[in-house]
């Protein structure tokens, strides 16, 4: 076989595998849209032939939508903040000190990274209700989320710190600045692409969190998008349109970051590998 | 004559490794030194601590008589140009000439004019604005010494600034730099690995190896009375031939074994059939009539390069010899060499050290 057949072979698969993993995503766009007759139809249309654009405002006031995406907000921005403040530190110091405890300190981070957010979630739980925690859940999950997503946010940042030459900072030091100076004057600036890029994975990851969200905080007027979603289904549900609407209004905002943003996040993930 | 930069006794440990040994050295004021020897000679680790980037284990240093030994980088008021230049990418070009002034909160109109001074003097005026990656390596060097010089430090430290150009420029860069140097009456510390640049731009140089400094003093002194065979080997090029010999029962000539025995005068008076290592520079090996020479050597290889002729003899012991003469020889040849009594250095056999 030919290289350019190869290559049109591969392409053929890679549309077809995209295809497959996109259905969903398509299949959510076009059932928000439905009425609830087309939505039930065998077999089923794959265009609407009305479209419901009046589900999404019903969708958007009938469950309070805007308080719900305001919680999910919150809960990502402060999740984000608590994460870099801390985590770009840490990264730094393990970015720049080549020891065992810094090979064990690495190990611990991934090792946390490991454990899923329904097994943790059982001793945090307690562990907040003994603190007393639980009386501001918000703030609970956020340092629930910034513990769970540290690992990954410091393993990232690490690599982005790893590229900076560390001439350049000893280059700030004889110039006269103080450590501390060259790290917020040369260091910080060079690896500002890097941690914004983590920043921004971060803060998808919390805008979406479910599990936290939902076993700790119970008041409704607290709880994130996630949740509210979780509430619309019951065993019975058949207002599948309304549902897929909410998840539309929900998701899209993330996707539309992910799609303005995509080139620089993947060259971010890459940027501690190539210089 | 004031002491700019003073060491003594300053050792350097890495856990159990002895990076610095013992080491002495004072440079007065308006001196260039270089550091020179093979890679992981502590060298770098020398200049390392100088500017305060490395903390010496034990021992004195001194910068312009203040004690230094833990005195942070910042407060040393040195300058330091690195291999990789160390530009600030996010900078541009004025920027990293200003960043030290800026630190020590000098103005802007003051700082932008003391730019445009150096720049003018380096020949960067027209590049001012431009960031490092838009320039090329030599203008990236440039701008590397500039940003030493700006600040007008009490000592230049150089960590092999050299050695990422091409041969050309990197000629016509050592001139620059010992330029550069005198005019601003500067004290220099430059590390290289390469004899030539320490031996052209250097006042004085540092023959350094695993730690220890094996000999300092004048280019000159170091070419012609080596300490030991290694300075001997290391200065010089191409480098000194070494071929064994022994002391003959007069006490005043050599027997060397290259080839055949062979036997050459001494100028001074040794201890009889004592082993010993003879060091004879290619450069005093010359050309005689047949008959006439100390040495009677076959011809190995032969390269030239125009204003000289390499000549590698094909004995055990290998001789090289330069002939800036176009005296045809080829492969096969048999050449008669002769050797000045006082161009022959000689070695202890076991020590090395010269006698």
């Amino acid at each position: 076989m030919s290289d350019t057949n190869r290559n049109r072979l591969m392409l053929v698969i890679a549309i077809i595998m995209a295809a497959i993993y996109l259905f969903p995503l398509y299949w959510m766009y076009i059932t928000a849209l439905k009425s609830g007759s087309e939505m039930f139809a065998t077999p089923p249309s794959f265009w609407p032939s009305e479209p419901q654009w009046g589900t999404y405002t019903f969708v958007w006031e009938s469950r309070g939508m805007g308080r719900y995406l305001w919680n999910s907000l919150v809960i990502a921005f402060g999740s984000v903040t608590l994460i870099t403040v801390l985590g770009v530190g840490c990264a730094y110091v393990l970015a720049r000190y080549r020891n065992v405890w810094v090979d064990i300190g690495l190990f611990l981070i991934l090792m946390l990274q490991v454990l899923p957010a329904s097994l943790m979630i059982t001793p945090i739980f307690v562990g907040f209700s003994q603190l007393g925690m639980l009386n501001y859940p918000r703030l609970a999950v956020i340092i629930a989320i910034a513990a769970k997503s540290m690992p990954f946010f410091v393993v990232l940042v690490r690599a982005t710190f790893m590229a900076v030459p560390q001439e350049l900072e000893e280059a700030a030091l004889v110039d006269g600045n103080s450590r501390v100076g060259a790290f917020f004057n040369i260091v910080l600036p060079l690896a500002r692409n890097g941690i914004l890029v983590s920043a921004i994975l971060i803060f998808m990851q919390a805008f979406g969190e479910f599990v936290y969200s939902k076993s700790i905080i119970q008041a409704v007027e607290l709880q994130p998008a996630s949740v509210g979603l979780n509430s619309f289904m019951g065993p019975n549900t058949n207002e599948w349109n309304r549902i897929m609407a909410y998840a539309t209004i929900y998701v899209t905002p993330i996707l539309a970051i992910f799609v303005l943003l995509q080139r620089r996040i993947v060259s971010g993930l890459t940027s501690g590998a190539i210089k | 004559m004031t002491k700019q930069i003073e060491l003594s006794g300053v050792n350097k440990y890495y856990g159990a490794f002895h990076a610095l040994k013992n080491i002495e050295l004072s440079i007065a004021k308006g001196t260039f030194v270089a550091l020179v020897g093979p890679s992981g000679c502590g060298k770098s680790t020398l200049l390392r601590s100088l500017a305060g980037l490395e903390s010496i284990s034990t021992g004195d240093m001194r910068i312009a008589g203040e004690l230094m030994n833990n005195v942070p980088p910042r407060k040393r008021d040195i300058a330091m140009v690195f291999q990789s230049y160390a530009l600030y990418p996010h900078m541009t070009v004025e920027q990293n000439l200003t960043y030290s002034l800026r630190i020590r909160g000098i103005g802007k109109a003051e700082a932008r004019k003391a730019a445009q001074e150096v720049a003018a003097t380096t020949g960067l005026s027209q590049l001012l604005g431009r960031y490092p990656r838009e320039l090329s390596g030599g203008q990236r060097q440039r701008v590397a010494m500039s940003r030493a010089i700006i600040r007008h430090p009490k000592a230049f430290l150089f960590d092999e600034p050299l050695s990422n150009l091409d041969a050309a420029l990197r000629v016509h860069m050592r001139k620059e730099i010992r330029t550069l140097h005198d005019r601003l009456g500067a004290t220099s510390v430059y590390v290289t690995h390469d004899q030539i640049e320490a031996m052209t731009m250097a006042d004085h140089v540092v023959v350094m190896k695993d730690g220890v400094i094996e000999q300092q003093g004048a280019p000159l002194e170091l070419y012609d009375r080596p300490a030991n065979k290694f300075v001997a080997g290391f200065i010089g090029s191409p480098a000194m031939n070494f071929v064994p010999a022994t002391v003959g029962e007069d006490g005043r000539s050599l027997a060397v074994d290259v080839g055949e025995k062979q036997t050459i005068v001494l100028d001074r008076q040794l201890q009889p059939g004592r082993k010993v290592t003879a060091g004879l520079r290619p450069e005093h090996l010359h050309f005689v009539e047949p008959g006439q020479g100390v040495f009677r050597l076959p011809v190995g290889i032969v390269e030239t390069t125009g204003s000289a002729t390499y000549i590698t003899t094909s004995t055990e012991a290998e001789v090289t010899i330069v002939e800036t003469s176009r005296r045809a020889v080829k492969t096969g040849d048999v050449i008669d060499i002769s050797v000045l009594p006082a161009d022959v250095h000689v070695f202890d056999d076991k020590t090395g050290l010269r006698i």
